[in-house]
């Protein structure tokens, strides 16, 4: 009996906030329901009327966006980094180390609004920097255009410093000996990286993309707190539109239908992350 | 001749290898800076200096914008609404994830693997899908607006359980059966061997709640209308976006707000660093 006392509290607690919810969404992405009117059974009336909704495939762009520069930026920098917060002739390891990853703890909203300021038109230090430099002040924030360059810088600023983490305890793994062994047979330290690091890195590697892909498919806060997701939709995330309909519009299906898509989305490319993985555990 | 020129070229190599790990480093470092720097010292210009800039350094060691931010917004509120819900979360994770993660490591039962992944496997349910469902359930159950919608959905995660079980992995069991011959109970047991034991655990386990906590913005941001039971997230937020027309951004006092909601967090880090990168990391390499 003992051991079933200790877990009744948490799957309690799983069943009402997750499964039930998780299971509640998909139910509600059959309704129409909002405002004072009884929930509306439609079918699938929601899920066609998203694919030839506009504003949703222009958030499934950015969002590509997002997961493009974390998994394309983010990813390969972060392996710099590590290797390179790892490196015996790196002076002042732990400062920098606590300057990378003080982000991590840091307010998202606190940290983009500061970024908000930096690339303020009038009185930004970006434009004032470029000023300098004979460049007009330029618009960042309100042009359809540059808009999602501040999000992806603030992007990149994030999750490097985390995401290396992940790298570091990669690069602690390898075995010290084949680094020796390479030493004696000559190699150089750019010749280790490339064929010891890199290759000793690769189950991590992928691991750390998939987990950047699914973190950086629910983005949020960023875009939120620098442009809302304007000007013109032209930053809004798949998680700021769900927000939107369903919350700020309440159009509670609707939302949940956004919700279900995105967890299939993901859904799906983990299952070929699994895929991935045992490919690669056979060759 | 040819061997020394070979080591000499090597280690000219090397020299530049050094200088470029450590050039890279500092240049990054410095981005990495900025945005800190900026905020803090733009929470101690006057509104002149922010909207005119000269230098990055403010004039004066100017207050006026930590004032306003505690006299004109219930900034007090948010810090006391943030802190009761980051540490009663915290608590109650650290609780129901201990409990959990004992009976996972430390006894046989029935179903005992299938509810271990199953709930491993809801860890892969994303948050977004929630948010809908729950809203509407918290609605339902009177907790729009209340600290208490913030708290009880979060307080037996996943990830938490998981990485309880795998402290207690290593709590040999002869500690618990000489206990028990004693005829002790198996919650003196979870309690007073268990736990102190695995300290290292729950320390990990609750800095990384208590972090996420104090950051989460989707959720409050959904949930809390009223700004009197705002956290310190969406209050901020809320400064910058509900500025009535034709009056300036209150960017001063919102950078008061960020320096004062950043500082508390990156000095719990930098002191507790270690079990932080531990529970990270030990949730990469499982």
């Amino acid at each position: 009996m003992t051991p079933y006392g200790f877990i009744a509290p948490a799957y309690l607690l799983f069943f009402t906030f997750m499964l039930g919810p998780a299971v509640f969404a998909i139910i509600i992405s059959f309704f129409r329901w909002g405002g004072l009117r009884p929930p509306e059974f439609i079918g699938l009336a929601n899920y066609e009327r998203i694919l030839g909704d506009e504003v949703f495939w222009i958030s499934v762009r950015n969002t590509a966006i997002y997961s493009a520069t974390s998994i394309f930026i983010v990813v390969p920098l972060a392996l710099f980094l590590a290797v390179a917060l790892n490196s015996p002739s790196l002076r002042f390891r732990n400062m920098w180390r606590a300057i990378y990853f003080a982000p991590i703890v840091t307010s998202t909203v606190a940290i983009s609004q500061s970024f908000l300021m930096l690339f303020s038109r009038e009185f930004g230090l970006i434009n004032l920097t470029l000023a300098r430099f004979g460049i007009a002040s330029i618009d960042w924030l309100g042009s359809r255009t540059l808009a999602i360059i501040p999000v992806i810088v603030v992007i990149i600023w994030r999750w490097t410093g985390l995401t290396s983490i992940y790298f570091l305890a990669g690069l602690q793994g390898i075995p010290v000996e084949l680094y020796d062994a390479a030493h004696v047979d000559g190699a150089g330290r750019f010749r280790s990286f490339w064929s010891i690091t890199l290759p000793q890195l690769r189950p991590m590697s992928l691991f750390v993309s998939v987990i950047v892909l699914i973190g950086s498919l629910q983005i949020f806060d960023e875009p939120q707190v620098l442009t809302g997701g304007g000007p013109s939709n032209a930053t809004r995330s798949v998680v700021q539109y769900l927000y939107l309909r369903g919350i700020t519009q309440f159009r509670l299906g609707y939302g949940a239908t956004i919700g279900f898509i995105l967890f299939i989305s993901i859904f799906v490319l983990s299952l070929v992350q699994m895929g991935a993985f045992r490919g690669k555990t056979r060759d | 001749m040819i061997a020394q020129r070979r080591s000499r070229l090597r280690s000219f190599r090397t020299l530049l290898a050094d200088i470029s790990i450590n050039g890279a480093v500092a240049i990054g470092g410095v981005f990495m800076v900025i945005p800190f720097v900026w905020m803090i010292t733009a929470s101690f210009k006057t509104t002149t200096e922010i909207f005119r800039p000269a230098t990055i350094l403010p004039a004066s060691l100017n207050l006026e914008n930590y004032i306003r931010l505690f006299t004109q917004w219930p900034f007090a509120e948010w810090f006391v609404n943030s802190l009761l819900v980051a540490g009663s979360t915290t608590i109650a994770v650290l609780l129901f994830c201990s409990m959990a993660g004992f009976a996972f490591s430390k006894y046989r039962f029935r179903g005992r693997t299938p509810l271990f992944f199953g709930l491993l496997g809801s860890a892969m349910i994303p948050f977004p899908i929630l948010v809908i469902p729950l809203f509407v359930i918290v609605s339902n159950l009177g907790w729009t607006n209340s600290l208490v919608a913030l708290v009880v959905p979060f307080v037996a995660p996943a990830i938490g359980i998981f990485l309880m079980r795998q402290y207690m992995e290593y709590v040999p069991t002869e500690l618990l059966d000489a206990p028990r011959i004693d005829g002790a109970g198996e919650l003196r047991i979870y309690l007073q061997i268990v736990l102190p034991t695995v300290r290292p655990g729950l320390a990990t386990l609750a800095i990384i709640t208590f972090i996420n906590s104090w950051n989460n913005f989707l959720w409050p941001l959904v949930v809390i209308r009223r700004e009197a039971s705002m956290t310190l997230p969406v209050g901020m937020a809320n400064m910058l976006t509900a500025v009535s027309a034709g009056s300036a951004r209150p960017y001063g006092p919102a950078m008061a707000a960020a320096t004062l909601v950043s500082i508390p967090t990156i000095v719990v880090f930098l002191l507790v660093q270690r079990y932080y990168i531990a529970g990270i990391a030990e949730g990469a390499g499982k």
